[in-house]
């Protein structure tokens, strides 16, 4: 289910929040509403961790992640970065990375699998990616925008790209990313995806000014409507046990 | 048919809008630069003339002697960026660009903001948004306009905003007048807002005031339904800003008064108001402002004024001098 929200007067929830599949990071500062929101979806399920990145609240777009790891800017301090590894789960890695492109979640998008990355990025910065996230990697523009994790937003079950994004690109990225992509928009119009949505496999949060219908086809495309994280145990569970005995 | 200008008030001379240190810098450099004659009123309906060269400064003569010649060579920017800023009714694509000016309206209280804006930009008959000419960036620099609290009593941004204030006054004599004007006189009073970016150039403000004020007397004979008619027939303005008061304003005057003065007004037109005004109070702002070292005996507060609708044209008159002397 999507659920709405505001970050103090701001709808751009994805820029002080990023969610994933084993965690989920919360700016330190907003009224506890918006704290209480995620925690009321998620408690039961997944840690929800208030933190702050280089004393900034704006960690939705300096950090990456998914399931398997955490990728921080070098701008990130020693306490934050401890207190991470405390709070989150310990298959989690958590990484500081010394790139110059330092807001992360603006230069890389992902989910358990696959990453677009921003054309400029280190080499180094890639493997990193490749070794911490457990992902592939592709170097991509998003409608010829190079910040390709701001205009995009993908879990493992479908993903929500730039509204300019021709059908060739569309096809081409559905293609490498292995997902069913839409192009579309988040709080009325806004073509910043990322910055005003957060995502992962069974939930996503957006700002209040989405439009009932722009969620509706949030919540088609990511096939949240059915989706408990319970689901997707369930269904994992089918395939792996083989016979009762 | 209607009598509303064709959005066309274009500055012929150049304008810096960027958004920096060194845009104010090329503001103050700019505004040594005069008008060769005063802006006529019957401009409101003449289509801008053919654009300047890119050059900017060819129009002018340099008829001011006092000139100062700041070279802008911070950043190693070269020239004066040349700006049209243009004055447009607003519309409702206007959201995005609307929503962020009044982000801080009533300060960190979480309320129906969105609302607040369409509610504005549904009003075309009477507001002003600023852009500037044939950008296709589409960015938005400032919006003016005047609510009628009667007739948008019912909406809920209203309601918000009228209890946010009546919340937030702490004293005791104003706060009878405020009560007042939102419940029993709201039909007379109207919402002034108005706000924009920091570094908006000055010389826009008497053309953007003249636009409303006009717009608003005009909708008074304009609007098709006598009931709108009169929701423009103002008696009152009211106005939530901010300013930034000296912590010690309590204390008693010395002899030798320091420099400092008691209130700093973040707008020119803000001085202009209070001055005028029939009654004002501040109140506390939770939000944290950054300290800088000029501001450091300074607190950041709001200022609520009330102002008679027939100081208009007083207003209008003063702001012109004000920001021509400057």
């Amino acid at each position: 289910m999507a659920t709405r929200l505001q970050f103090e007067n701001s709808c751009e929830v994805g820029v002080f929040s990023k969610l994933t599949n084993a965690y989920c990071l919360v700016a330190i500062g907003g009224s506890e509403n918006f704290y209480s929101t995620f925690e009321g979806e998620l408690a039961d399920v997944i840690p929800v961790v208030k933190t702050s990145i280089g004393g900034t609240g704006i960690i939705g777009r300096l950090c990456a992640g998914n399931k398997n790891g955490l990728l921080l800017p070098h701008t990130t301090t020693d306490q934050e970065l401890q207190q991470l590894r405390n709070s989150l789960p310990d298959q989690v890695v958590v990484q500081r990375i010394e790139e110059r492109l330092s807001a992360l979640g603006n230069c890389i998008a992902c989910n358990d699998h696959v990453a677009l990355t921003h054309t400029d990025l280190d080499r180094e910065t890639e493997e990193m990616i490749a070794d911490v996230l457990g992902v592939e990697v592709f170097r991509q523009t998003i409608a010829g925008n190079i910040l390709v994790g701001s205009y995009c937003s993908f879990s493992n079950r479908g993903g929500l790209v730039h509204p300019h994004t021709s059908i060739e690109d569309l096809d081409e990225l559905s293609t490498l990313l292995q997902v069913p992509l839409v192009a579309g928009t988040v709080n009325r119009g806004s073509e910043v995806i990322a910055a005003g949505l957060t995502v992962n496999d069974w939930t996503a949060f957006c700002g209040s000014d989405t439009t009932a219908t722009e969620l509706s086809v949030i919540e088609s495309v990511f096939k949240l409507r059915e989706a408990q994280p319970s689901a997707i145990v369930d269904e994992m569970r089918k395939s792996l046990i083989d016979s009762y005995v | 048919m209607p009598r509303k200008p064709t959005g066309r008030h274009p500055l012929m001379k150049p304008q810096p809008f960027s958004f920096s240190p060194f845009g104010r810098s090329v503001a103050r450099v700019a505004s040594a630069y005069k008008l060769k004659g005063q802006m006529p009123g019957s401009k409101f309906h003449s289509k801008n003339s053919p654009n300047t060269p890119g050059n900017g400064f060819v129009n002018h003569a340099l008829e001011d002697g006092s000139e100062k010649s700041e070279s802008s060579e911070e950043e190693g920017f070269e020239g004066v960026i040349q700006a049209d800023f243009s004055f447009f009714d607003p519309k409702p694509d206007d959201f995005h660009g609307v929503k962020p000016l009044l982000g801080a309206y009533l300060d960190d209280k979480q309320w129906d903001l969105s609302g607040f804006v369409d509610l504005i930009l549904s009003q075309i008959t009477v507001g002003t948004v600023v852009k500037i000419e044939n950008n296709e960036d589409d960015g938005l620099y400032s919006v003016v306009t005047a609510l009628n609290l009667g007739r948008y009593k019912d909406h809920k941004c209203i309601m918000e905003i009228k209890e946010f204030l009546l919340k937030v006054c702490q004293e005791k004599e104003v706060l009878e007048n405020l009560r007042s004007f939102v419940v029993e006189q709201a039909h007379d009073v109207g919402l002034l807002v108005t706000q924009r970016v920091a570094n908006l150039p000055p010389q826009l403000l008497p053309p953007l005031y003249d636009a409303l004020f006009d717009e608003v007397s005009w909708a008074t004979e304009d609007e098709p339904t006598e009931e709108l008619r009169n929701s423009f027939r103002f008696k009152f303005y009211l106005l939530v800003s901010r300013i930034y008061k000296n912590k010690n304003a309590n204390q008693e005057r010395r002899p030798n008064s320091s420099s400092d003065e008691a209130i700093i007004y973040i707008k020119p037109e803000d001085e202009i108001f209070h001055k005028l005004s029939s009654w004002s109070f501040s109140f506390p702002l939770r939000t944290q402002q950054v300290a800088t070292h000029e501001l450091k005996n300074y607190r950041l507060v709001g200022l609520v004024m009330a102002m008679d609708a027939n100081k208009v044209s007083t207003f209008r008159q003063l702001l012109k001098s004000l920001i021509n002397e400057e």
